[in-house]
């Protein structure tokens, strides 16, 4: 066994990598761009639930979707920090799109993303109300918390603790969404309304989850910064929801 | 941005026949910026040659002892490391950027743990650190360090070492691993592989009580162990890495200056590597950046921001003259090495090449 070994040969072992300074290249690119992507999700995904604090019907809700939108603020600020190790100006990014922008309800755009925004497609589409808000988290929250543990063992150190300590405080807000479904269902308005949003959001948050047979998930495998494939990840959420859905008598 | 201050050598010592000890001033109005956490470690600059180079070492005191220091061991064919062995004078003066890195986990003082670390040569700066750091304020925990070294020789720090084991009486144990000198436990002869690692967990370390395991070493040795942990058991949460990389990350070549007579074509030829693979196609010099060309012709080019401030569509122009229209992210350090941002970038010479993968 020699002292020394390619950053690639380490990386497809197993390895991982702690600091600006261990990278190369590519490596750098592919991460700056997952961190980019989880930032601008969760700012994006923060800025829509705000609107959601005034659509709330109590209390307790208000409360709920406000610790979401500070909750998922923080986890951005948290990986856009990393990304400022790199180079990123960080005060620069933080307010280089606006973040509660929408498009249209109507606009279908696949899983494509728009511009320089790399948010997940699902954020670019409007919520509509509290019951909407709802549905949108409990989908959205349950597919978060599957990409997240995903995400748990890639093979920058630094951004692995971080998204470790931020996966229980995103499953916590899945947790909110459940509870509140829960509410809504107990009346046959709201269970209407429930099953309307489900079916609008559903395919929208599976579009969330990236292409089969991805060419770019076969680069992210090499690097350590993937480990299961998009489609594996899909079949698990499907599997969840249909069981959330079922034990809430929604689907 | 990167900040660096000036700090001065306040002191080198002679460590081992390739390693010194640096001990490092920062001026008053620095004092806070330079309050280290254990395992952290200094960045520091210097212009070889007219060449800026940038290097990371750790800080080797632990918090208590109220002195910056790092330890810089040469390695072979090492620009700056080997300059600070041979060159470095009490009263010069270094910058560096204010301690950075993760390296460490919050110290308990009221709480009872068991600590295990493994130290590869040079890997020991930031054990060590965090070995004086931790006995000293959480007085009820144990650390014992495995370290491993090519001879007797070559170990640093080995007296401090064994002072401490003597100031924290039945508090540290040390486990010294010689590769090429034979010492009475056949244990301790060699490189940490996988058998050795067995050995260790079965007949000298309980691993079931360790809480935390540091590692920092060589690519190898940070491999073996991970492995030989998580086969026992161990959650990932415990296990703290510090990659100390081997490979050499070489001399900062300025980018050569091009003596092309004047290019007035309107377009531009661009040869676009990635992952390898180059693709060679034709550009407008107006109106096209050099990231949206390589994402037309099919290249899955990383970029994030496309407005001048992530930095995630960085790459190295190896040919050619380019201008970008804005730059946040990159330092002057980099755009002299040939770095552009090429979501911002537009080429001005009738060729270039560009590379995302340098």
């Amino acid at each position: 066994m020699s002292d020394t070994m390619p950053i690639e040969e380490y990386l497809l072992k197993g390895g991982v990598l702690t600091s600006p300074d261990n990278v190369t290249p590519r490596y750098r690119g592919e991460l700056l761009r997952l961190m980019a992507s989880f930032v601008d999700s969760e700012l994006a995904g923060a800025a829509g639930f705000a609107d959601t604090i005034n659509d709330a019907p109590g209390i307790k809700e208000r409360i709920a979707s406000a610790k979401i939108v500070l909750e998922k603020t923080d986890h951005a600020g948290r990986v856009l920090e990393i990304m400022g190790s790199f180079g990123a100006d960080t005060d620069r990014y933080a307010v280089h799109h606006p973040w509660g922008a929408r498009l249209t309800r109507e606009a279908d755009i696949g899983a494509a993303r728009q511009g320089g925004d790399m948010r997940l497609s699902v954020f670019h589409y409007p919520l509509q109300g509290w019951i909407d808000a709802v549905v949108m988290n409990m989908l959205m929250g349950t597919a978060g918390t599957i990409q997240l543990r995903e995400l748990t063992h890639v093979s920058y150190q630094p951004l692995a603790e971080v998204f470790r300590a931020v996966l229980p405080r995103e499953a916590h807000h899945t947790e909110l969404g459940i509870e509140a479904l829960k509410r809504i269902a107990e009346n046959e308005d709201g269970a209407t309304a429930a099953r309307e949003a489900i079916a609008y959001w559903r395919p929208r948050v599976a579009a969330s989850f990236g292409l089969s047979g991805s060419t770019r998930y076969e680069t992210l495998a090499r690097f350590g910064l993937r480990h299961t494939p998009n489609e594996t990840l899909l079949s698990e959420w499907q599997a969840a929801v249909d069981a959330q859905l079922a034990a809430l008598n929604l689907n | 941005m990167a900040r660096f201050h000036s700090l001065q050598v306040t002191d080198v010592r002679r460590e081992t026949r390739d390693a010194v000890v640096v001990t490092l001033a920062p001026q008053d109005e620095d004092r806070g910026a330079f309050d280290f956490t254990q395992g952290q470690y200094l960045t520091f600059r210097r212009k070889f040659d007219g060449e800026e180079l940038r290097r990371s070492y750790s800080i080797c005191a632990g918090r208590d002892e109220g002195v910056l220091r790092v330890g810089i061991k040469r390695v072979d064919g090492g620009c700056f490391s080997t300059w600070a062995n041979e060159e470095l004078r009490i009263g010069d003066r270094l910058e560096a950027m204010p301690p950075m890195g993760a390296f460490f986990t919050a110290i308990e003082p009221e709480i009872s743990k068991s600590y295990l670390g493994f130290a590869g040569g040079s890997g020991i700066t930031p054990v060590l650190s965090i070995i004086k750091t931790t006995l000293a304020r959480e007085p009820r925990s144990r650390f014992t360090l495995v370290y491993a070294n090519r001879q007797i020789s070559s170990i640093m720090f080995r007296e401090e070492l064994e002072d401490l084991k003597n100031t924290y009486l039945g508090r540290l144990s040390i486990l010294h691993v010689l590769e090429s000198e034979a010492q009475d436990i056949d244990l301790f002869t060699g490189r940490i592989d996988a058998d050795k690692c067995a050995a260790l967990f079965k007949h000298w370390i309980d691993l079931k009580s360790v809480d935390t395991v540091f590692i920092c070493g060589p690519e190898p040795m940070m491999l073996t162990i991970a492995a030989a942990l998580r086969d026992r058991g161990m959650r990932e949460e415990q296990i703290k890495f510090e990659l100390f990389a081997s490979s050499q990350p070489g001399r900062a070549r300025r980018k050569s200056e091009s003596a092309v007579a004047a290019d007035r074509g309107a377009a531009c030829e661009a040869t676009v590597t990635l992952d390898g693979a180059t693709r060679v196609f034709k550009m407008p010099k107006q109106g096209q950046t050099l990231l949206e060309a390589a994402l037309k012709n099919s290249m899955d080019a990383p970029y994030a921001c496309k407005a001048g401030v992530c930095s995630t569509c960085r790459a190295k122009v190896i040919e050619g003259e380019t201008e970008m229209e804005v730059n946040h992210a990159l330092e002057d350090y980099e755009v002299r090495q040939g770095y552009v941002l090429t979501c911002q970038c537009y080429p001005l010479s009738d060729r270039v090449v560009v590379s995302y993968d340098q």
